[in-house]
């Protein structure tokens, strides 16, 4: 009951703030972005019509495969960004304006309090994630060919599999940070450091959560299912499960000034 | 221009609208901006997309 | 029957100690006041009585076995500032709070309704806090230490951010609450203290240095003050006054002195014999009832 009240609270302040229309609008936007200048950049080179005598524009239309993972990659770029952005403040703000205080005076559980806040997020970046990899999918379709709903579906599930490890060491930050810059700026190093050292060593750590998305490309390729992306599953969940209870814990004993 | 590609791009045009209009309302309703809030609103009008995006993460203030 | 015993309570950050070993106890029904200078270690004991920080040494005991759970169940409290969420309106808060304090909608619902009847907030209870003053936000601060109908309501320095007007409300608020419940505030004000609380709890740097009913603390003591006024201030009095032995410490104030005394009847002759000796020109000489200055003044300097 305390955990709906807070979850609900989250849910509303991210309605109030707009974040539950702008987040799925601005994660649309990234994920049609490349496969729409792919598909017109030779019109669009047309037209401005610089080309020199003679030389022969020889542009390769991407194929589905390709077109489909560029709107992936995009996302796991500036997606990463907006989702940290947004959660950078789920506690670092409450604790650093003060609010903390009232809401500690009352009998709140930690882990309520961590967890609540950490699914409603989660909900929020899934939801955006859903829909605008959906419409991907659809410009996709219409411009470079089919891909089979169950293929799209199945890729978004384990795409946001990567994100909720993400938001876990966000909250994880949060925990211990007051400063929302610092939190996403350590946020986004790590998360940097685990890709460059799961790509270095891919061979090895195979089981690596930031591997996902290669897996994910991989299966839009071949239409098989890497067995490893299920190792990466479970490693990111029981990376998402450490960041929490360390983050409840650190919570806990944290010094209040 | 042909017909898909009006089709393509008037979704994206919509998208853009809502987002200024959100960010123009949001703006209206906040009590305080990291800097002017007339910056803010030549800021999400003028630069396409990347203008109401930078308000939702850098300019409102709680 | 006491409701709250503490004993030895100890807080240490780092090397330095800012509450040392207090121990005393809280009766029902009273309103304690917890005074000191700022830095004395108030806010640090309120949070640790309030169950939100933990003590680093002594105990803490709510004095009745079903009070078993956390003590955050049965103890309400206000920060010295307060803050909300700010996009949400006064009652939403207030619902918000009653909820996390384990009350269901409906019953946080009702409570915030007839909360902020009490606080005189129903005009704006529909209203974003952001618009709210700073005055309007201590008295939300009040209501939400109520909302769980606490047993122990402690309140950390509740008027000295606030004008006047708003000071006077909130007293006579915390002597409206003190019908039903046990109130402990913290405040530097010693006039507050005076005015509404029973029992007085004197901190200075970390350590509890008196306690007991106002009326006992001042008795206690057994100072006084007199007050002195002159036709013409004379050379070197405060150095004579103070050469006095029964006479502790001299204020200088607008229209002559005040000096605290130990032995009211002793320092009242040597005072005299020292005026009639200097044939200073009194126009003034009074003896006034001992105030918790005083008091205060005393212990601290001491």
């Amino acid at each position: 009951m305390q955990w709906s009240t807070i979850f609900k609270k989250e849910l509303t302040e991210h309605w109030r703030s707009f974040k539950w229309i702008w987040v799925p609008i601005v994660f649309i936007m990234f994920a049609i972005m490349d496969p729409l200048t792919m598909y017109y950049f030779p019109i669009i080179m047309d037209s401005v019509g610089n080309v020199p005598e003679g030389a022969t524009l020889d542009f390769p239309t991407p194929s589905v495969a390709e077109a489909m993972i560029m709107s992936f990659s995009q996302l796991g770029l500036l997606g990463v960004l907006i989702a940290v952005v947004v959660s950078m403040g789920l506690v670092s703000k409450e604790v650093k304006s003060g609010v903390y205080e009232l809401v500690l005076s009352k009998p709140v559980s930690f882990t309520n309090y961590i967890t609540a806040k950490y699914v409603a997020a989660l909900m929020l970046i899934a939801f955006s994630l859903a829909v605008s990899l959906l419409v991907g999918w659809y410009y996709v379709n219409i411009l470079f060919g089919t891909i089979s709903l169950v293929q799209i579906t199945v890729s978004i599930l384990f795409f946001i599999v990567y994100f909720m490890m993400i938001l876990g060491i966000v909250m994880l930050f949060n925990s211990f940070l007051k400063s929302q810059g610092l939190v996403a700026f350590l946020s986004i190093i790590t998360v940097v450091i685990l890709n460059v050292i799961s790509s270095i060593y891919s061979h090895v750590i195979t089981w690596s959560p930031t591997l996902i998305s290669d897996y994910i490309n991989m299966y839009f390729y071949s239409g098989q299912l890497e067995t490893e992306i299920w190792f990466s599953t479970v490693a990111a969940v029981a990376i998402t499960v450490m960041c929490l209870v360390i983050a409840t814990i650190t919570l806990k004993n944290r010094a209040i000034d | 221009m042909d017909a898909t590609l009006i089709q393509l791009l008037l979704p994206l045009g919509v998208l853009q609208l809502i987002l200024i209009v959100i960010a123009l309302i949001d703006l209206r309703k906040i009590d305080e901006t990291n800097g002017p809030k007339w910056m803010w609103v030549l800021i999400i009008i003028f630069f396409n997309f990347i203008g109401p995006i930078i308000y939702f993460i850098i300019g409102r203030r709680t | 029957m006491t409701l709250m015993s503490v004993e030895q309570l100890t807080k240490t950050y780092q090397s330095t100690t800012v509450v040392n070993e207090l121990t005393f106890s809280l009766e029902p029904g009273k309103c304690v006041a917890l005074l000191g200078p700022n830095g004395a270690g108030k806010t640090t004991t309120l949070r640790m009585l309030a169950g939100f920080i933990k003590p680093t040494k002594g105990e803490i005991v709510f004095n009745e076995e079903r009070f078993s759970r956390d003590v955050r169940h049965y103890v309400g409290y206000l920060p010295q500032y307060p803050v909300f969420h700010n996009w949400m309106s006064g009652e939403e808060f207030l619902t918000y709070v009653g909820q996390l304090a384990y009350l269901t909608k409906h019953e946080a619902k009702a409570k915030a309704t007839e909360l902020l009847e009490l606080v005189n907030l129903s005009d704006a209870k529909k209203q974003r806090i952001s618009k709210y003053s700073g005055g309007m936000k201590q008295r939300l601060g009040i209501a939400q230490a109520l909302i769980h109908d606490p047993k122990l309501i402690i309140l950390d320095e509740p008027v000295s951010s606030l004008d006047p007007i708003g000071r006077r409300e909130v007293l006579n608020l915390i002597r409206e609450l003190k019908k039903d419940a046990t109130i402990l505030f913290s405040t530097h004000i010693l006039n507050d203290a005076e005015e509404v609380s029973e029992e007085i709890l004197l901190m200075h740097k970390g350590e509890m240095i008196k306690q007991g009913a106002i009326s006992e603390v001042s008795e206690t003591q057994g100072t006084t003050s007199i007050h002195l006024s002159f036709e013409e201030e004379p050379k070197f009095i405060e150095e004579r006054l103070k050469e006095i032995d029964s006479v502790f410490k001299v204020n200088r104030e607008e229209e002559g002195f005040i000096v605290a005394v130990h032995d009211i009847n002793i320092a009242r002759s040597q005072l005299l014999d020292l005026i009639k000796h200097e044939e200073w020109e009194l126009t003034r000489f009074e003896i006034g009832k001992t105030s918790l200055e005083d008091v205060f003044m005393k212990a601290v300097t001491e």
